[in-house]
């Protein structure tokens, strides 16, 4: 229980909440039952069958509908009182600009993607609002606590991103069942049931007359006239799982050190009389409605944490394949693989199996092959609601100004030290994150009427001292000078000097932040833009005021990934090896490092070594 | 918006790129039609060498940025069809320096990726084959592989 004293200061703190799903819901919830009264929460996701075991907020009525908005209703009716703000959108989204930021005491991220979190770390470091991250995968979890200046932010380390395949693995050389579940569900399926257009290497090509692969003719998956779905399906199944393998066995380099698969054809699997085999038309025919057609359950094979035999796997992929055609006709060409999609797992999950067995790699059940598919360790409730905990428990402390008693807390799956919550001591921010180490100046202007050639002139030669900008919004140069440069790009920056700030493609207007670079200087700082409407002629001048801290730092080439950068991919191994850990209720004095004043000048130094130059 | 560690990045190797390049390449972001260049992809041309097959053409490359680089390596790609037993169908490029797992580092600049597609043009790896035509092609029949790589290269000629 909060003391009254937490309790004073958690009745007027102002929170949002970014994320509505597995960690939010929770999250909702245990901020409303600790006497938080004005929360603000995020989400652009609407409600799925598959949140329902986890997402308790959530109920069959809901689906379809937005996460922020349904979980709202859910707990204010419990807590009538509460004030709550729910947003179905997404949060980089302009409205939730640095301004929107400002108004809150904390943040608290309940996040799925690594993009939308680097976003509101941006946004809290600019608003100088404390961020509280979190995390959880399986029964794994990780609670800590971002502040501006004071503690690492969320991008001073490198984040493990998820693995992609090299697309010669995928299309000729696979040797594990996860190589055979992306060809299925990335190639296959989308050359049968997705957009046609897209190009895709799945089709091995030839010139040689007799070895052509079946699958290279255009219309080799489209339906013939005339024929029947089951000859369809078996002529499918011949062309890519025999066919196209003995085509690939024809590269000899290919298989001089690597086992050569093995091709299959649908009689030597099953014969005909012997294949397992539901009329597709008739059953479908029975009411069973489209989004809840299964193959895998005509055939019987209901125990989806059960591996397949060869010849049932066959039997699904004819029978899914059917069933498509019979069923689901009307959105082929649009079709995407999702994990939600019943008939499509069994399809991908069979094709993957018979890939699988060509190249004698271990096949693997509907279960499995659906986790790997969708990415998905199965989340569980209960680490959602520990992580929860902790994110409140953590945001208490900084609303208290007790900066120095937060931690980050590992939950882990075995004990360690006898110890399933595994605190750490937060660290200080790094000099080299690219992020946080810069301190943007800000530039007030009058957006509407203020040229880019009067930013450059005044600002960015004047002020700045640099000798050959270039300017950078977003993704875009919209400004570089020198010698090297083609006329036709010099004529399109000059038009770009004559351009207003917000009548450029993206409008430059308040809250956009310019990059600016020396061509020849070792030189970067950002400018962040603050429209503002008139200025004093007499003590501004130059209609524009630069503000800010005015050393601007020397770029770290480490964190540019130009010298390569020692990362650091498993934090929970990290901790087990670090003999500083923390133990709960230990108190021990701060961990939090200061950036060193001394690194501040050597930074500033190094500008003017450079201008020297 | 903010502008991340992909396009400072990328910003870094324009810089780099500016101040010197190989001879005969090209490489620059895509020109927008209002007057600003996407950092984010990159159309290039790479020279046939001098006393290859490859002489005398000027190959067109797309570089298409994540906002995982430098973490991932950028799709390179020529034009669909190109003829190369490393070339896939679709025109992505084959070869281990760019494929992520494999050869690929953060610190791979955009001129080794392209000197690097450059030696794969008369150097292919018949170990990892992409198009298994130009595969069996370059193996068994060197006379017609090297016609097929001389009438690419008139169709790509180099600027004067
Ligand atoms: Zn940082």
């Amino acid at each position: 229980m909060a003391s009254a004293e937490e309790l004073a200061v958690i009745e007027k703190a102002k929170v949002l909440m970014v994320g509505a799903g597995g960690i939010g819901c929770e999250l909702l919830k245990t901020l409303a039952l600790t006497g938080f009264k004005d929360i603000h929460l995020i989400d652009l996701d609407t409600i799925e069958v598959s949140n329902l075991n986890r997402q308790f907020l959530f109920r069959k009525q809901h689906v379809g509908q937005s996460k922020a908005k349904v979980a709202r209703e859910a707990v204010l009716k419990f807590k009538p009182d509460l004030k709550i703000e729910a947003y179905h959108a997404n949060v980089k989204n302009s409205d939730f600009n640095v301004d929107y930021f400002r108004q809150f005491n904390v943040v608290l991220n309940g996040l799925d993607n690594v993009d939308a979190r680097r976003h509101v770390n941006r946004l809290c470091l600019a608003a100088g609002v404390p961020l509280v991250e979190s995390g959880s995968t399986g029964y794994l979890g990780q609670v800590t606590v971002h502040v501006k200046d004071r503690t690492e932010c969320y991008e001073c380390q490198t984040k493990e991103l998820p693995k992609t395949y090299p697309v010669c693995t995928i299309t000729s050389t696979p040797s594990k069942p996860v190589h055979c579940i992306v060809w299925a569900k990335d190639l296959l399926f989308g050359k049968l049931f997705g957009d046609k257009n897209q190009s895709s290497d799945l089709v091995v090509h030839t010139t040689d007359q007799n070895t052509s692969a079946a699958t290279e003719d255009a219309e080799f998956f489209n339906l013939k006239d005339g024929e029947t779905f089951e000859s369809y399906a078996c002529r499918v199944f011949d062309g890519v799982f025999g066919h196209n393998i003995e085509v690939a066995l024809k590269n000899e380099d290919t298989w001089r050190a690597r086992k050569r698969p093995r091709p299959l054809h649908i009689n030597e699997v099953c014969s005909d009389s012997k294949r397992m085999r539901i009329d597709t038309l008739t059953s479908t025919a029975n009411g069973s409605s489209e989004h809840t057609v299964s193959a895998a359950r005509m055939l019987g094979l209901n125990n989806h944490q059960e591996v397949w035999s060869l010849k049932e796997n066959a039997s699904v992929f004819l029978q899914a394949l059917e069933l498509f055609h019979a069923t689901r006709k009307k959105e082929f060409g649009s079709l995407v693989f999702d994990k939600d999609d019943q008939l499509a797992v069994e399809f991908v999950t069979a094709a993957a199996n018979l890939r699988a067995s060509c190249f004698d790699i271990p096949m693997q059940s509907l279960f499995e092959a659906k986790g790997i598919a969708g990415n998905i360790v199965h989340a569980i409730a209960t680490t959602n609601a520990i992580i929860s905990g902790l994110i409140v428990l953590e945001a208490i402390k900084l609303l208290m100004d007790s900066l120095d008693d937060c931690r980050t807390t590992y939950c882990l799956e075995y004990p360690r030290r006898r110890m399933l919550l595994m605190p750490a001591e937060l660290s200080g921010p790094k000099s080299s994150c690219y992020v946080c180490s810069q301190t943007p100046l800000c530039l007030e202007v009058n957006t509407s009427n203020t040229k880019l050639k009067d930013i450059v002139e005044k600002i960015v030669k004047g002020k700045l001292s640099v000798n050959s900008p270039i300017i950078m919004q977003g993704s875009y140069l919209i400004y570089e000078t020198g010698e090297d440069l083609e006329e036709d790009m010099v004529a399109r920056y000059n038009q770009n000097l004559e351009k207003c700030l917000d009548s450029f493609p993206t409008p430059i207007v308040d809250g956009s932040i310019l990059l600016l670079e020396d061509l020849q200087q070792e030189f970067t700082c950002s400018l962040q833009i603050k429209h503002r409407e008139t200025f004093d002629e007499e003590k501004e001048p130059d209609n524009m005021v630069l503000s800010g801290k005015f050393s601007t730092a020397a770029r770290d080439q480490t964190s540019l990934g130009l010298v390569q950068p020692a990362v650091d991919n498993n934090p929970i191994q990290a901790i087990e090896d670090d003999d500083e850990v923390i133990l709960v209720g230990d108190a021990a004095k701060s961990g939090i490092k200061r950036k060193s004043l001394e690194e501040d000048a050597v930074v500033s130094g190094k500008r003017q070594r450079t201008e020297a130059s | 918006m903010a502008t991340g560690l992909a396009q400072a990045r990328l910003a870094e190797e324009r810089k780099s790129w500016r101040k010197s390049h190989p001879h005969g390449f090209v490489a620059k972001p895509e020109a927008q039609p209002d007057g600003s260049l996407n950092v984010m992809l990159w159309r290039c041309t790479i020279p046939g060498k001098e006393g290859t097959d490859w002489e005398g053409g000027s190959f067109p490359l797309s570089l298409q940025f994540s906002e995982s680089y430098p973490t991932k390596p950028p799709v390179c790609a020529f034009p669909a069809g190109f003829f190369h037993p490393n070339v896939y169908q679709s025109g992505k490029v084959c070869l281990s320096i760019i494929n992520e797992g494999d050869g690929w580092k953060p610190s791979i600049s955009v001129k080794q990726i392209l000197m690097g597609i450059q030696d794969l043009l008369d150097t292919p790896n018949p170990a990892s084959p992409a198009r298994h035509e130009a595969y069996l092609l370059f193996i068994k029949n060197k006379t017609a592989y090297k016609r097929k790589i001389v009438e690419q290269a008139k169709k790509y000629p180099s600027l004067p």
